[in-house]
Formats: structure tokens, sequence, C-alpha cells
């Protein structure tokens, strides 16, 4: 069954008066700014912080967040806003790759199968089904344990748990443009296979492949801090924000240890999670 | 129609025993293929001390001087025999140290599962009944749920109400209370799902033409959700809920861990550390085992529950994000 039918009621605009209407919602902006921040933390985070975060000050041990330590410091005296500001980039970057493994092999999968169809197609459908018994939480715990602990390796098996949805998102995109009118027609005036692949399945299923991957990247945010926060990451004094909150609460009596590398967690979550929406809506 | 659905059910249950079986294999070679050589590191470990004896009898058990298409065999027909294999680490049978830690876990999994559907149907009733700015409100929800670590949820709920109301000890892991709250951890992300897909359902039938009627003959609003709307809009979520058990196994290492429950998530946790490789796949076997399972129940008992459903097709799976 399809889930979210909103086959909205509301005409499409017509006329230039209605143009207004395709305007981006404040809270889609927000998520952008938010987005836009925590790139910048990630790529330049010592414009941010001019503090050390990995020698401490022994003087300052737990003090609590004030305007010099803006999320307060931790066991060892460091400041934790430089931690969770320089730990921005592992984090990132490897939900990125997780993201990328998953489009690329998932959707090579889907493409393949729902393009030539036939035996490919069945068996790439029972490999996908496969992959999707295998809860995906549990599948990225054992694959990262075959790898060995490490953040890349947790991004690498995040990615390989999400094959199968990014899989199954393609094949079925492939099925609905493969059936269209105008492929039959390029089909017709002569076009190669290649041609059609190209010009036309690729970007039309670009676009719900595109929205899905930006959910992922939250999603794979979330999977690899729960990776690094059971210890499967880097070690300290690496400081993804998994590892961060998994460190912080060891010291119950600094409960801003575990919540500021938490909400920026969920801030950036949130954030990517709205501009997904927003990509499903303008469609 | 009966006989449809027999060969339907017939031609499900196949499938699925091929997936479960795959679904082996694919761990099988996961482990293997991958670099490094743990069972053998972990074996001549001198801290395990193992004695050669020890050494050469689970060498021979699992054929690791066989080649890896000898030893995937050996470990298919196994399997199919029900013999999980031997803990590299305890020595002891592998379905022994399962079946110890199920109960505990099918109890956290179970009572996760009523949380999140009453958490749900809260949520999704609320969205639509509440006044503004309630309701609206509760909309927000479901994504907001979505967007927070598993671990976090347990964490706080751990500070509010086990440190400052004393509600439950967490070192009492496996008391009624505090199993309701690793519950409410397990819970809350999978309730978000099923609000998500309820919310939309009641908003699309509540456009439909026979609701609009329904109203015109003065039914109010809670009649109308009653008699009207919530069958057809909750009959769907039978197909998320058993998407989402995969996920409740899946959580359950981190809200074990959190929790300090011992459990088939522990036995995860541990079983990594010490890079007990056996214990791994059979626990990958199980989940694979009971997602096909509950999933093939659910394909089985929809087109019963929902008569629009036809055969023809095949009942069509939601595709709920994971």
């Amino acid at each position: 069954m399809t889930v979210s039918t909103v086959s909205g009621s509301a005409t499409a605009p017509r006329g230039p008066d209605r143009a207004p209407a395709r305007r981006v919602p404040a809270g889609v902006v927000l998520s952008f700014l938010v987005i836009a921040l925590v790139v910048a933390w990630s790529v330049a985070p010592g414009l941010f912080t001019a503090q050390d975060p990995v020698d401490g000050v022994p003087a300052d041990l737990f003090l609590p967040p004030s305007a010099e330590h803006l999320f307060g410091t931790d066991h060892l005296g460091r400041d934790l806003f430089s931690r969770v500001v320089h730990g921005t980039s592992s984090s990132v970057t490897s939900a990125l790759v997780a993201v990328a493994i998953g489009v690329l092999s998932g959707g090579l999968i889907g493409l393949i199968a729902g393009f030539l169809g036939g035996l490919v197609d069945v068996l790439l459908a029972r490999f996908v089904d496969v992959l999707l018994a295998i809860p995906s939480f549990l599948l990225a715990v054992v694959v990262v344990s075959a790898l060995g602990f490490q953040t890349i390796n947790a991004a690498i098996a995040t990615g390989i748990s999400a094959v199968a949805v990014f899989a199954r998102v393609m094949r079925s995109e492939v099925l609905k443009t493969r059936s269209a009118v105008y492929v039959e027609a390029a089909l017709l005036l002569g076009g190669s296979r290649t041609h059609v692949l190209l010009r036309h399945v690729l970007p039309n299923a670009s676009r719900s492949v595109l929205q899905l991957a930006v959910l992922h990247f939250g999603l794979s945010i979330l999977v690899i801090a729960g990776l690094a926060f059971l210890g499967y990451g880097d070690p300290p004094p690496a400081s993804d924000w998994g590892l961060l909150v998994a460190s912080g609460k060891d010291h119950p009596m600094a409960p801003w240890l575990v919540w500021a590398p938490a909400l920026v967690t969920i801030v950036t979550v949130l954030s990517v999670n709205r501009i997904s929406r927003w990509l499903r809506t303008t469609d | 129609m009966n006989r449809d659905w027999t060969g339907y059910a017939l031609r499900r249950a196949g499938q699925a025993v091929v997936v479960v079986l795959l679904a082996y294999v694919f761990t099988f070679v996961v482990i293997s293929v991958l670099p490094g050589d743990p069972v053998t590191a972990t074996l001549r470990n001198p801290e395990n001390g193992f004695s050669e004896e020890e050494i050469a009898r689970v060498i021979a058990y699992y054929g690791l001087d066989q080649p890896v298409h000898v030893q995937l065999w050996e470990a298919l027909s196994r399997f199919l025999v029900g013999d999980l294999g031997v803990s590299l680490r305890s020595d002891r049978p592998v379905a022994d140290m399962l079946t110890e830690v199920l109960g505990s876990t099918l109890a956290l999994a179970g009572t996760a599962l009523v949380v999140a559907v009453v958490l749900a149907f809260g949520i999704a009733f609320g969205a639509q009944y509440l006044p503004r700015p309630f309701g609206p409100a509760l909309r927000a929800f479901p994504s907001l749920f979505l967007s927070v670590p598993n671990f976090l949820i347990g964490l706080l709920l751990i500070q509010l109400f086990s440190f400052q109301l004393g509600l439950f000890r967490a070192i009492d892991a496996d008391s009624p209370t505090a199993t309701f709250f690793a519950a409410l951890t397990l819970g809350i992300p999978v309730s978000a799902q099923i609000a998500e897909v309820l919310i939309a359902n009641l908003d699309h039938e509540s456009r439909q033409e026979y609701a609009a009627v329904a109203r015109s003959r003065g039914l109010g609003r809670p009649a109308l959700l009653l008699r009207h709307l919530l069958k057809p809009s909750s009959l769907p979520v039978v197909t998320v809920l058993a998407l989402t058990v995969g996920e409740l196994l899946g959580g359950a290492v981190i809200t074990e861990a959190v929790f300090g429950r011992t459990g088939v998530g522990s036995l995860v946790e541990r079983s990594v550390a010490m890079q007990d490789l056996p214990v791994l796949q059979a626990v990958v076997a199980l989940a694979a085992v009971v997602f096909v399972v509950v999933n093939l129940v659910a394909d089985l008992v929809y087109p019963l529950l929902d008569p629009r459903v036809s055969l023809q097709a095949g009942p069509e799976r939601g595709v709920a994000a994971r």
C-alpha cells in the first residue's frame, strides 16, 4: 500500500499571482543555516574556536558552561565546545561516506535490476530481501566487528546496512520510468539503451534517490553515533559526537558533557530531516 | 479465494526459507571474506588458555583447515539441523547461550512493541482531534523522535526517573519498572514511524467521500473516527509493525547496554568485543528468522483483514524508511 498517498486536493497554482506559494518555508531556511554552520565547523574548526581540543588545562576541570567555555569543560579540563567543533568533521564525513556507499551500490543494484529485468531482477531482488531481513543496526555491528573498530569502518558498515533501501527505491523508480510513454518513444526513435538510461531513466530517478539520500545522511549520523557510543569507532582523544556523549555519561555531576554534544546531534539531524521532508513535498 | 490464498502462502513460505538460508550464508561470507582471521587469532591467544587438544578440536569442528566453500557447506548443513555451533570463548554451545538470554530480550522487545503502538495511536489521535495549538504541535513529534539518538533517550530516562525521582534502581535491571523504561527507550523511535503512517492515513481517509457523507449525516468527530476512519487507517500499521521488528532487535544492542540488562543485545556486544563470531552469526540468523517469519505472517494475514487487497498482485509492502 502506498503509505502516504497525499494526493493534494489543492489544485496546482495557476497564473503569476500564485507564484509566491513556492517560497521556501522559514523552517527550511533555518535548517539550511544549521547545516551550513555544521559544514563550516567540519571544514575549518580553527575559525570557530581557538582552544585546544586535545590538551586540557588541569586547573579548569568540570567548569559549567560560561562565556569563556560555551559548553563547559570536561574531566581533563578540555573545552567541550572546541571538542565538539573539532569532532564535527569526523562525524559528518563518516555519515557522507555511509550515504555514498548506500547510494552508489544500492543505486547500481536497483538500476541493473530494474533496467535489465528478468532473471537478473529476480536474483537481485532476493539478495535485497536478504539484506532487509538482517536488522540494519545488527548488520552494521557485525560488519564493523569484522573490519575492526575505527570510525571509517563504522561508516562503511553503516553504508552497507543502507544498501537494500536504496536498491529498492532505485528499482521502483527505474520501473516507473521504463514504462513511461516517452521512454517507449525514445526507444522507437532508435535511441540506444545507454541513451535512454542516461537521458531519461537516471535523471528521473535521481529526485527520489536524492531525497532518500538526505534522509539517510541524518540517519547515518545517528547510527554512527550509536556505534561510537558502543565504542566501535576511533578511541579518544577523537571527539566524534557519539563518543563525546558516551564519555560524558560517566560524569553525572557534569550533565553538560552529555547534553551539549547531544543537542548538537539532535539539531543537526532535525535540520537534515526537515530538508528531506521539504524536498519530498516540492516534488 | 481460499485456494488462491493457500498457493500464495506456500509460495511466500518457500521464499522465506530461502531468504533465511541466504542470510546465514551472507553473514558467513561477510565474516570469512573480510580481512583478518579472528577465529584462530582468538584460539591461539594464550590469555584464553585453550590447550592444543581443544584448539585442534575446535578447528576440526569448524573445518578451519578446509577451503572456504567446504566450511560454508558444513556450516550450512549444521544450521539446517539446528546446530548453531560452539562459542569460541566459553566452549559452550551457542544455542544454550542464546536460550539463556532470549527471555529477557523478548520481554523487552514485546513491551517496547506495545509501548510503541500505544504511543503512536495517542500521538496520531491527538494530532487529529486536540485543539490548536496542541494538535498541530503533536505532528512534529514523530520527526523529533526520529532525530534523537536512541541511547540519549535512555540516558535521559535514567537521569530523570531513576536518579532524580527514584522510580527504579538502575542496578536492578530486570525489575518491571526498569524494563518499562528500557522498553520506552526502544519503543519511541518505532512509535514515530507508526505515528507518521497513521497520521497520513487518517488525513487521507477523512478527506474521502464516505467520511464527508457520514459527517453530513450529523456524525460527530469521535464517532466518525471510531466507526469509519479507524479500521482503514490502522490496517497498514500491521505491515509497518512487521517491518520494525528488525529495528527492535537491532536497537536492543544499545538499549541493553545503556540499561545494563543481560539479553541478546548484550550478548552481541560481548561477542563483538571478544570476536566470538559463531555467536554473532547465530544472533544474525535468529534475527533474520524472526524478521522473515513476522513479515510472512503479516503478509499472509493482511488479505484476510483487508478484503480490498487482491492476491493477484500480492499485497504490496509499505516502504518504511529504516
